[in-house]
């Protein structure tokens, strides 16, 4: 960043420990190890049924990855309701880039960052004069006006309504013999979710410079009050620009490996707004601008939402708002403001801070 | 392109633009005079539809006839939500506003589809469903033309409401300055949730025509509140006079589009999402 002014935060950085990024980074450290070795722990604890145990840690995980990546947009500001366009346009471009070229499977990830962050950029560009609701209607607006456009190219090319397959990253052999059956689907599940801890490590990393940086500064310097923001020597448009194509640029990737782990895209599932609503919700019920809440959150309501799942088959999104309204009217600052109010509440309170 | 349909596009569309209007005046009502961005407008107009589907399937009613009962059932929700969310929301951040009505969205879809299923219902036996006038090679659709003169008389009447009654000039004070008009001695928390309550009962009777128009699925409601959202966008936020030119000509643009280009009907939303874009994004451009 070229700001010449030093960055003046209209309010204090307070909270971040002396350790700061260091601590942070060896934090994550252990946080991917225990991860990484998640699969055989449970592998050896619970045998077959490890399958199905995995399969709701991809969702946890995958749904950190949302989760955290709209947080970074949501730290300048901004509403951003076109999480689905980026997530859609990662899946559909891995699914196009293996269709029509010889490409090498492993490609398509970071390719579909690259298209998804490209179109953030052009979204951005056009809209980085909006702000509060004129751009969160965009945004919305926006995602719509993608998914009409892939579903209107060629059918060679997208596949239409209908959609198109894509090859699995993953395909485990069964030898006979060596193997039980299960091990097949177990092997797979372990693939993916490596490579979706991968996924969250490079998201958290991400948060976590930005945190440590003068971005952070000049984020919140945006979001509390663009024009102070600008005057003060801090272009809102750039850095309102810097978060959305870092974030669009994640969840492009996690569009793609979904979309392999799913085996195939369709306009109407992939640009689900249902995307939107688990991207948003998430990080407001662990807390909006942290890197640890929209994480935490992710654990607890993917566990939530697989029971309730069982119950409500059609509705079960109806604990999403729930969720997302209550958090709202009783705990603006999500799970970790609830943690620190209880662990500070002997301290002296630090009135006047308001992040909403 | 076959311009012969002309004519019966431009009316499709001018029918089509009083419950454009009909929904939109009522987000406009609630932008402008209460200031909240409500995300879950198009869902009022959702749960309307289908209160009217369930009283027909129900009770036998006429659509005509459950417009009396879904109209204060709608008032009140409106009411009750007001009451127990919006209220404690008044001043904080935009973006609480917004996550708030997004989240009541999101409640009221899911708990219609958990209800109703994720299917199209319709209110297909009324008798006057089929009825229409043909007007040399323009037909006219009973339907249509009788949600047209509905709308019309609803719209009219919200202006003349907002023009010429106590509880309209109110409002109007209330949106201008909201101190001001508690100094003046205006209940300005009562105004307020009487503008959401009417706000979602126009939406509830728009929802009302719908379930006899088309075969609504509970998942139309977030496409309503972006039409209404694109239409007052065009308006201009907060202007509830410009809703009815705005809706013209969205519902006409549509229109045409879906009659005249070929492949027209899978582009119709295209039309609406297209207008919202190029609308903020010149403005946002013009302004600075």
């Amino acid at each position: 960043m070229s700001v010449k002014a030093p960055v003046a935060a209209p309010v204090p950085a307070k909270g971040r420990p002396r350790g700061g990024l260091v601590r942070d980074l060896v934090l994550l450290v252990v946080f991917a190890a225990i991860l990484v070795a998640l699969p055989s722990v449970l592998r050896s604890l619970f045998g077959q049924a490890s399958v199905s145990y995995l399969s709701l840690a991809i969702r946890a995980v995958g749904l950190a990855v949302l989760a955290l990546s709209w947080d970074i947009v949501a730290r300048t500001g901004q509403l951003s309701l076109a999480h689905a366009a980026f997530y859609g346009a990662g899946a559909y471009s891995a699914a196009v880039l293996l269709k029509l070229t010889g490409a090498p499977i492993w490609l398509s990830m970071p390719v579909a960052g690259v298209v998804a962050a490209l179109l953030a950029l052009v979204l951005g560009a056009a809209t980085l004069r909006l702000y509060g609701i004129y751009f969160a209607i965009a945004s919305l607006a926006f995602t719509e006006v993608v998914k009409v456009i892939v579903q209107s190219m060629p059918f060679s090319i997208t596949g239409g309504t209908v959609g198109t397959n894509l090859p699995p990253l993953f395909r485990p052999v069964f030898v006979a013999g060596e193997m039980e059956r299960w091990e097949v689907a177990f092997l797979r599940n372990q693939g993916y979710f490596l490579v979706y801890v991968g996924v969250l490590v490079l998201t958290i990393v991400i948060s976590l410079l930005i945190q440590n940086s003068r971005l952070r500064h000049a984020f919140t310097a945006v979001r509390t009050n663009e024009f102070v923001a600008g005057v003060m020597g801090v272009n809102p448009a750039r850095n309102k620009l810097i978060a959305f194509v870092l974030s669009s640029f994640i969840v492009g990737m996690l569009g793609a490996v979904e979309a392999h782990r799913f085996g195939s895209v369709n306009p109407d599932v992939t640009f689900s707004v249902h995307t939107t609503v688990l991207a948003l919700v998430t990080p407001i019920f662990g807390g909006l601008y942290t890197t640890v809440g929209p994480i935490l959150a992710a654990g607890v309501l993917s566990g939530l939402e697989e029971t309730l799942k069982r119950v409500l088959s059609d509705g079960y999104l109806v604990a999403y708002g729930v969720v997302l309204v209550v958090s709202i009217l009783f705990m603006p600052r999500g799970l970790v403001g609830l943690f620190k109010k209880l662990t500070t509440r002997s301290r002296t309170q630090s009135g006047g801070e308001h992040d909403g | 392109m076959d311009l012969s349909l002309l004519p019966q596009a431009l009316i499709s569309g001018v029918l089509a633009a009083g419950l454009y209007a009909l929904v939109s005046v009522g987000l406009a009502l609630a932008i402008g005079v209460i200031g909240i961005v409500n995300f879950a407008h198009g869902e009022f107009f959702m749960v309307g539809a289908f209160f009217a589907y369930q009283l027909f399937v129900s009770f036998g009613f006429d659509p005509l006839l459950s417009i009396l009962f879904v109209a204060p059932a709608l008032f009140l929700i409106g009411a009750l939500l007001y009451q127990t969310t919006i209220r404690f929301v008044l001043k904080a951040p935009e973006l609480n506003q917004m996550l708030l009505t997004f989240g009541i969205g999101i409640i009221l879809q899911n708990l219609a589809l958990s209800i109703w299923g994720g299917d199209p219902r319709s209110i297909g036996a009324v008798p006057y469903r089929a009825v229409g006038i043909q007007l040399g090679n323009v037909s006219i659709g009973l339907v249509p033309l009788g949600s047209f003169v509905i709308s019309v008389l609803l719209v009219g009447g919200l202006y003349y409401v907002l023009a010429r009654t106590p509880i309209g000039r109110a409002m109007r004070a209330v949106a201008q300055n909201r101190i001001g008009a508690g100094l003046v001695g205006l209940e300005v928390n009562r105004v307020y949730l009487i503008a959401f309550a009417l706000s979602a009962l126009l939406a509830g009777i728009g929802g009302v025509m719908i379930a006899v128009i088309q075969s609504p699925t509970p998942t139309i409601g977030l496409a309503f509140t972006l039409k209404a959202f694109a239409i007052v966008v065009l308006a201009g936020l907060g202007n509830i006079r410009g809703i009815v030119t705005a809706s013209l000509l969205v519902a006409v643009s549509e229109s045409l589009v879906a009659t005249l280009l070929p492949n027209g009907d899978s582009l119709r939303n295209a039309v609406f999402f297209a207008i919202i874009f190029a609308t903020l994004v010149y403005r946002s451009w013009r302004k600075l």
